[in-house]
């Protein structure tokens, strides 16, 4: 993790890997979310191809997106590109049965990786546009992202619907685990990270916290 | 009470309009008034005088509104007023105008070498194709067409075009001598290059001539009785260039005048030109906002409604809406709505309304005392004069509706007129001495008055609102519109003639040039600069010629108004007789005054006597001042600029040839040069369908142009172009079309005889280079078919020898599998590198570092012994034998395997070598991990991690970043690195070490520091390849495969071309790919080789699943999860489970338990 900043900071800088099988189109997310449109040609190998400045909440995030698209067969580094980041992006193609079966297997590992089963997770059935190809259903999204506690999103890269909208919702989860994260210490009395019903109780907050915040879409469907 | 209702909302939705509206920055834009500025001779002055019809090529534009340009007809540059112009960019000249901007960047660009560039004629093409874009798009290409027989202004305009190019391509093989030359002189390669700029400016003056003279004479052809054709025809009329040739509106009329003579059918000739120039308008006038623009004033119109056309404000809105090429931060202070015209009208509206309304109330309470009467219509009065200036300032700007604007403003003068009368009267009756209360029957007299007041307010502030609807909301900077007319004043006044709200808008009616300070400065300071008032419609064509003041128009009822705006006038025109003598403005106003044969005949000759001199002082211009000097490029101090050199600060008037000057620069070249510029012309090209950057790189073209690029005669094509092309080619276009296109090249090249053979051979030679090394018989036999046809019938008659050889090579590609030549010598990273040039071929390969018991080891492994560990060999050479063995597979990835993302499509079954690259990657770091795993020791696990550490620092110290980021991939996974007995076994000499290597590999910031390292990295070195993949993907899915052609091609929308710039980007990073393709120096040991085989195999046989599972599971059975000792430091580290054993896999089992329902989708 990288090193948590001030509570104060203006503009907190967070990872976010993107994850999914090849051919889900979620390097076309990054794209489409990290492009600026007003440049011409878009050239990935500069240094901040891939940061984007966004506005959650009023607030500054930096977001440094790792997407290692087109490195899918080098199986081994999955696991160095998911220590480094915060937040994931988990990618599938609502045209393909077997991307979303993959995303069971990357969670599994982000959650070994990050040994933590609150690691800020956003799910995103891609390439939404192409209806007639569909063969995810969306009720099978939904519980998955039931099961999983992470939203689910029904997104297209290529008409640009929610492209902004998967991202902000990590960001939000970020930054509301690095507040909670600085309140634990302070305030949490009764914390004891090793007793299952505090996290119960810990998980069942956050839920209510979830669903009271009007913001924050559980399932976002087109 | 209540004032009339007006027309709500409009203001409102034009702002929405104008916010949603993207501005667009305009390349060029045209004078429509003529500015000069107050101080424009100063010498550290950068603000440009304009001319009626110049056109300036636009640098940026700041957020106030002027703009950094350079005038096309003297090459100077500095700051402008842009409310003074509009966007110039008809269809007919577009592509002329985007030759010129690539011209421009192309030339003043210092990144490039000179040589390569200038080296052939290629780079004058744009400009060649522009011009001929333009004579085609008018019927006017060949000498012949009738427009050109029929009027001779036309014909003279289209020559001294021609004479112009011809002048500049001169200029170009005269620079590429100078090149070739030697000893070369930088100056004198400058010098030229300026001069090219200059005359490349001229042939977009003349261009722009010799379309004036084109509408010109289409408005007059056009059938007057047609009202509806009238008004387009007119609409389209643009304002002449200051006239190269005086005599070109003469000579259309005369043609008019011919015209009855000549009969019938010129009559139906004329019509058809009439037509045909409606469906152009058509076209020009597809958008609003171009219609707008293109619809600029028609002085000479013959309705007598003056300037009707012409809208000062579009000046405003231009800039308003005008943005800089690169975005520039800051508020704008265009921006602030209480500016805006809209906003002003409401506001003082309201504050007049209010004071009329209190004192409406007043007087209805029946007693007033004087003193508060006085104030009242001082206070209305002054507020009236606020409202009043406003709407005389949409009046101004306003050209439309005019008249019932006027009639409404006039009306509300008079009803303020009247009140201030009626107040005056009633305060003079009453004496000194007197009551101090008015009179109930002067009170209805008031009355009247005050309630007429608000009425013709209502209906001037609706009409005015009307106005502005149309002619778009608008900015201005005023000072408070209060008069500040105390009591006595008015009474004073109220003697001799009413008072009235005088004009107060133009608080400073000289064009307020930006401050006379060098740029840097004067930069920030313009930023408070207001523009310059746009000159009214009444004065203005009076100022034309004479020094003199305008009278001013007796209009009886404003006859105060005129007064102010007349004052204004003649402040503007007092600045005249400073100004330095200008090049003479001759409007067509003019021309119809002062036209006569002898003055033309007087002009020819004196063009004729001055030329010598007028050349020398082009080229003068060019060289002595410092503007156009490539050097300056390197003192940008202009921070809004994006092509910015430093403005000229001696480019004063002085060095503006005058524009007779240029004309007989024009008309002096020779006739045979002419000729063979019209030739040129003549050819069939496809030059305008590319596009380029400002390195003058191909971004975009269609498959003819890209072609045609491919098989340029003039010199040798670039070969990264010509690489990328072959490279990328099946990205865009089939096989069979490039055989066809290039079929077509060859045969369309036959129409200009001079050129034919070369490019005939250039054809030949691409195909040639096709077939020989760059074959894909898969995908390309398709093409054979056409290829062999094409060598059979047309090539071997016009070049027999070289059929003969295209038809063998047709034959042995398809009789063989593959190129005929090895492919590494096609790849396109490697050309002039060979390993010779890295590791001289002679240096001694290094002695392995075998001892011979681990000889024997391995020869005891081979005999069935048990199998030596990583432990028993030297790091250095497992890292040796394993860089050979990555680098094996690496030298055969094949470019083809690397485009469009096919690695990752069917399994990667068409990129074996990159699957089989990746694969090993993983295989190694499979390695590591279960070396490490297989010890239940602490200490020999610690001593297996220490071995890795080490290899991983001799795998970077032989530049295998490959195999350097397999190995610390492994360390550092969460199944190693969470081992920490082991770990605190290992030294912390070690893990230093290990940090170090593992910031090389660290994937943060785009892989920075490794980017860093390949940065003109020497080979030998091994590349990590997943970054060349993900580069590769993102080019791939991040840029689209086609562009929009800017240009007017294909009528008015832009032509859809080939994105070339992307396959550039792909082949660039596969040519940066393909330079580390180049094989180590290293011995290989077999058996040391064999063993790794062995063990990677082994690997592989003994899991099949998921491997990263299974070593976690035996990561976790060897060093299980620790408990309590944990703080709360780390409180989002969860570990919730206190028996270890029964909850080792609770990981993964912990969200099966809601049921085993996560594998089935």
């Amino acid at each position: 993790m990288a090193p948590r900043q001030g509570r104060y900071q203006p503009a907190r800088e967070f990872h976010v890997v993107v994850l999914g099988a090849g051919g889900v189109g979620k390097s076309c997310l990054t794209a489409q979310f990290v492009h600026n449109e007003w440049i011409e040609s878009y050239d990935p190998t500069i240094e901040d191809s891939y940061r984007a400045q966004v506005a959650v909440d009023g607030r500054q995030v930096v977001l440094e997106i790792l997407d290692t698209a087109g490195t899918e067969q080098f199986v081994a580094m999955r696991d160095l590109y998911m220590k480094t980041g915060q937040g994931f992006l988990l990618v599938f193609s609502i045209t393909s049965a077997s991307s979303l079966t993959e995303l069971a297997g990357l969670r599994d590992e982000i959650i070994r990786i990050k040994d933590d089963e609150n690691v800020p997770i956003v799910i995103c059935g891609n390439k939404a546009d192409l209806e007639d190809q569909r063969c995810v259903p969306r009720t099978k999204g939904f519980s998955i992202s039931q099961r999983w506690g992470a939203p689910y999103y029904e997104a297209s890269a290529r008409t640009k619907t929610n492209v902004d909208e998967v991202f902000i919702d990590l960001c939000r989860q970020m930054l509301r685990k690095d507040d909670a994260g600085e309140g634990y210490l302070e305030e949490d009395k009764e914390y004891d990270p090793y007793s299952i019903s505090y996290y119960k109780k810990k998980r069942k907050q956050r839920r209510s916290d979830r669903d009271r915040d009007p913001h924050r879409p559980k399932c976002v469907i087109l | 009470m209540t004032p009339p209702t007006t027309p709500n909302g409009s203001q409102e939705d034009l702002i929405a309009l104008s916010n949603v509206q993207r501005p667009v920055f305009h390349n060029f834009l045209r004078a429509f008034y003529p500015f000069h500025p107050n101080y424009a001779m100063g010498d550290s002055t950068v603000t440009l005088p304009l001319s009626e019809g110049d056109v300036v090529l636009v640098h940026s534009i700041h957020t106030n509104g002027w703009a950094d340009g350079t005038l096309l007809v003297s090459g100077a540059r500095g700051w402008l007023p842009t409310n003074y112009c509009e966007a110039y960019d008809p269809d007919e000249m577009r592509n002329l105008l985007k030759a010129l901007l690539n011209f421009w960047d192309l030339l003043r660009s210092t990144s490039t070498n000179d040589r390569d560039i200038f080296g052939n004629q290629e780079f004058m093409k744009g400009i060649i194709a522009g011009v001929r874009f333009l004579l085609e798009r008018t019927h006017c290409l060949t000498r012949e067409s009738p427009t050109i027989q029929r009027n001779e202004s036309l014909r003279r305009g289209r020559k001294s075009l021609l004479s112009e190019l011809s002048a500049l391509v001169k200029t170009a093989k005269r620079l590429q001598e100078t090149l070739r030359g030697f000893p070369r002189r930088e100056e004198d390669v400058n010098d030229t290059i300026d001069e090219m700029i200059l005359k490349a400016f001229k042939i977009i003056v003349k261009g722009v001539r010799f379309l004036d003279l084109l509408e010109e004479d289409r408005r007059q052809r056009a059938p007057p009785a047609v009202t509806v054709m009238a008004t387009v025809v007119e609409e389209s009329y643009i304002p002449p260039t200051p006239p190269a040739e005086s005599n070109g509106v003469e000579q259309g009329q005369g043609d008019r005048e011919d015209a009855g003579i000549r009969g019938a059918e010129e009559v139906r000739r004329a019509e058809s030109v009439a037509s045909h120039h409606i469906s152009a308008d058509g076209v020009q006038t597809s958008t609003a906002a171009n219609k707008r623009l293109s619809s600029i004033y028609s002085r000479t119109n013959t309705t007598g409604h003056p300037t009707s056309q012409l809208s000062p404000s579009h000046g405003n809105r231009l800039s308003a809406s005008i943005s800089h090429r690169v975005s520039l931060a800051g508020p704008s202070p265009l921006s602030h709505p209480q500016n805006l015209v809209s906003e002003r009208l409401n506001s003082s509206h309201d504050t007049f309304l209010s004071y009329l309304g209190s004192f409406i109330g007043r007087l209805h309470l029946q007693s007033q005392s004087r003193a508060d009467l006085a104030l009242a219509i001082k206070q209305s009065a002054t507020s009236g004069g606020e409202l009043f200036a406003v709407v005389d300032t949409v009046c101004r700007h306003n050209s439309l509706g005019s008249e019932s604007l006027d009639q409404a403003r006039a009306a509300m003068y008079d009803r303020i007129r009247d009140l201030v009368y009626s107040a005056r009267d009633i305060l003079s009756n009453v004496g000194p001495d007197a009551d101090d209360v008015i009179m109930p029957q002067d009170n209805s007299c008031l009355l009247m008055a005050a309630t007429g007041c608000v009425k013709a307010a209502g209906e001037c502030v609706a009409k005015t609102k009307w106005v502005i609807e149309r002619i778009g909301d608008f900015e201005f900077e005023s000072e408070n519109g209060n008069l500040g007319i105390d009591l006595a004043l008015f009474e004073k006044v109220s003697e001799s003639r009413p008072t009235t709200p005088e004009q107060k808008i133009v608080t400073d009616p000289k064009p307020a040039g930006p401050s006379p300070t060098p740029v840097s400065k004067s930069m920030h300071l313009s930023m408070d600069k207001p523009l310059p008032e746009v000159p009214g419609d009444d004065e203005f064509p009076e100022q034309q010629d004479s020094e003199q003041h305008s009278p001013p128009a007796s209009r009886p009822q404003s006859l105060v108004i005129d007064d102010a705006t007349s004052s204004m006038a003649s402040s503007v025109s007092s600045i005249r007789p400073i100004l330095p003598p200008l090049p003479k403005l001759t409007t067509s106003l003019l021309l119809d005054d002062s036209y006569s044969p002898t003055t033309e005949d007087s002009h020819d000759s004196e063009y004729q006597n001055s030329y010598r001199a007028d050349t020398m002082t082009a080229s003068s211009t060019g060289t002595n001042s410092t503007y156009l000097s490539r050097d300056s490029e390197s003192s940008l101090v202009s921070q809004t600029s994006t092509r910015a050199t430093t403005p000229d600060h001696a480019l004063g008037p002085k060095y503006q040839p005058s524009l007779s000057e240029l004309s007989a620069t024009g008309s002096s070249a020779g006739t045979e040069e002419v000729d063979d510029v019209e030739s040129k012309l003549l050819e069939k090209t496809f030059a305008h369908e590319l596009m380029f950057n400002k390195e003058g790189q191909v971004t975009g073209g269609s498959l003819p142009a890209l072609v045609e690029r491919l098989t340029t005669h003039e010199s040798t094509p670039d070969a990264v172009f010509v690489s990328a092309f072959y490279l990328t080619f099946r990205l865009f276009c089939t096989p069979t079309k490039l055989a066809e296109t290039l079929i077509d090249r060859f045969d369309y090249v036959g129409e200009a005889p001079h050129v034919a053979n070369p490019v005939r051979l250039r054809v030949y030679n691409v195909m040639k280079g096709w077939l020989e090394s760059h074959w894909r018989e898969s995908t390309d036999h398709e093409a054979i078919p056409i290829i062999q046809h094409f060598a059979e019938v047309k090539l071997s008659s016009l070049l027999p020898s070289a059929g003969k050889r295209l038809l063998e090579l047709a034959h042995r590609v398809s009789s063989s599998d593959g190129s005929l030549v090895p492919r590494l010598v096609s790849s396109m990273g490697k050309t002039n590198t060979s390993i010779s040039q890295y590791v001289p071929a002679d240096t001694p390969l290094p002695n392995p570092i075998m001892s011979k018991s681990q000889h024997h080891l391995l020869s005891n492994w081979k005999a069935g012994g048990s199998m030596p560990s990583v432990l028993d060999f030297e790091p250095l050479e497992v890292a040796r034998q394993l860089t050979l063995k990555q680098m094996i597979i690496f030298c055969s990835i094949l470019p083809e395997e690397l485009l469009g993302s096919q690695w990752m499509k069917k399994g990667g079954a068409d990129s074996p070598n990159v699957k089989a690259m990746s694969g090993l990657s993983t295989d190694l770091s499979n390695l590591v991990a279960d070396t490490i795993l297989q010890y239940p020791e602490v200490k020999k696990r610690a001593a297996v991690i220490k071995q890795w550490i080490k290899v991983a620092y001799q795998c970077l110290e032989l530049n295998n970043y490959d195999g350097l980021m397999a190995i610390i991939c492994s360390l550092n996974s969460s199944i190693i690195s969470r081992l920490r007995k082991t770990w605190d076994i290992v030294s912390p000499r070690r893990k230093e070490m290990l940090k170090s290597l593992q910031a090389i590999v660290e994937p943060s910031q785009n892989n920075k520091v490794l980017r860093a390292r390949l940065q003109g990295h020497v080979p030998p070195c091994l590349p990590f390849l997943g970054m060349f993949l993900t580069d590769l993907t993102f080019v791939d899915i991040g840029n689209p495969a086609t562009k929009q052609l800017p240009g007017a091609s294909s009528e008015d929308h832009g032509l859809t071309v080939v994105n070339f710039d992307k396959h550039s980007r792909t082949a660039k990073i596969i040519g940066e790919l393909q330079r580390f393709q180049i094989r180590y120096r290293l011995t290989e040991v077999p058996e040391l080789q064999e063993w790794m085989q062995a063990q990677i195999v082994r690997l592989k046989e003994s899991d099949q699943g998921n491997v990263q599972v299974s070593y976690y599971r035996k990561s976790l059975l060897l060093e299980p999860r620790e408990q309590a000792l944990r703080t709360a430091v780390e409180p989002t580290t969860v570990n919730n489970h206190n028996n270890q054993k029964a909850d080792l896999f609770g990981w993964m089992s912990r969200d099966r338990g809601h049921g085993n329902t996560v594998v089935p989708l």
